[in-house]
């Protein structure tokens, strides 16, 4: 592994902080239906920015340290869950990366969280042994494609005002 | 490079689709069941979906009595013997979303979706 630039290793780790509050933030707001696995998902908007500002290799870095870091703080089963969701949803991105201008960045967003409520779905069919629980996915769908619209759009809008730093580094593929 | 336009258009149609597919899966979860725990087991089960006919019955625990009273649709703790009465001014519920607890008694009444040994929902903690 090649050596991480100081300014940029710092840049990331501030990224992960500002991801680990968000997360933190928004897991104390109430539950926004009565079903599990609906939320949010602010802090994706610090995944995607990452991803089109710094490039794969730092995204997923920062990625992994929030869902370990605030698996750790929110305690219990949910890690199997963020760690199966986060994976699709980078690998998902990691590919539209590609075919994506940064004015599609929410189209990025959207995708991956399609692709974080698959793979949820998925670790909630093998822990709980019940492939019932994929009659959810639609559900699941309904509300990532409308809070990956925003946190997508989000992120595209933090883009473009902070395209004036550049960010440590670079862009790195 | 796709147009955005590709991407609107792909992306409206699957959230229409999924819309469209939640909307049967949800409505399919009828059949609104209300089940009664004492101390974690469950005692007894009502589909609210088949009563006609309003009805009461009582549940003994620790604390004295539960009287439960059930409509179509509906079910609410009319009477109790403990002195708090959290139970009986949670009033009718006819949604999963808040249970009825009487701590005193021990006893939990939880609307469900479908009588809890249904295949289709799991829990994990």
């Amino acid at each position: 592994m090649k050596k991480i630039p100081l300014r940029r290793l710092t840049y990331m780790a501030v990224l992960t902080a500002i991801a680990l509050t968000i997360f933190m933030a928004e897991a104390q707001l109430p539950a926004l239906a009565p079903l599990p696995g609906i939320k949010l998902g602010l802090a994706n908007i610090v995944t995607v920015y990452a991803m089109f500002a710094l490039g794969p290799g730092p995204a997923g870095l920062i990625l992994l340290a929030r869902v370990l870091l605030g698996s750790l703080f929110a305690g219990g089963m949910t890690i199997f869950y963020s760690l199966s969701g986060g994976a699709c949803c980078y690998l998902a991105m990691l590919l539209l990366r590609r075919l994506l201008t940064p004015r599609q960045m929410w189209v990025c967003s959207v995708l991956g969280a399609m692709a974080h409520n698959a793979g949820q779905i998925g670790a909630a069919v093998l822990i709980t042994r019940t492939p019932g629980v994929a009659v959810y996915l639609p559900v699941l769908l309904v509300s990532g494609i409308l809070t990956g619209l925003f946190t997508g759009l989000c992120a595209q809008f933090v883009f473009s005002r902070l395209s004036r730093i550049t960010p440590p580094g670079g862009r790195s593929s | 490079m796709k147009s955005t336009k590709f991407w609107v258009i792909l992306l409206a149609a699957v959230l229409i689709l999924s819309l469209a597919a939640s909307l049967l899966v949800l409505r399919g979860r009828g059949g609104a069941c209300a089940c009664v725990y004492q101390d974690g087991r469950l005692t007894r089960t009502v589909d609210l979906s088949q009563v006609s006919e309003p009805f009461t019955f009582t549940v003994e625990g620790p604390a004295g009595t539960n009287t439960v009273q059930v409509e179509p649709g509906r079910i609410r703790v009319s009477a109790t013997d403990c002195p708090d009465q959290v139970c009986v001014h949670q009033g009718w519920i006819s949604t999963g979303v808040f249970p009825i607890v009487c701590l005193p008694n021990r006893l939990v009444i939880q609307i469900e979706d479908s009588p809890p040994d249904s295949n289709l929902d799991g829990v994990t903690q």
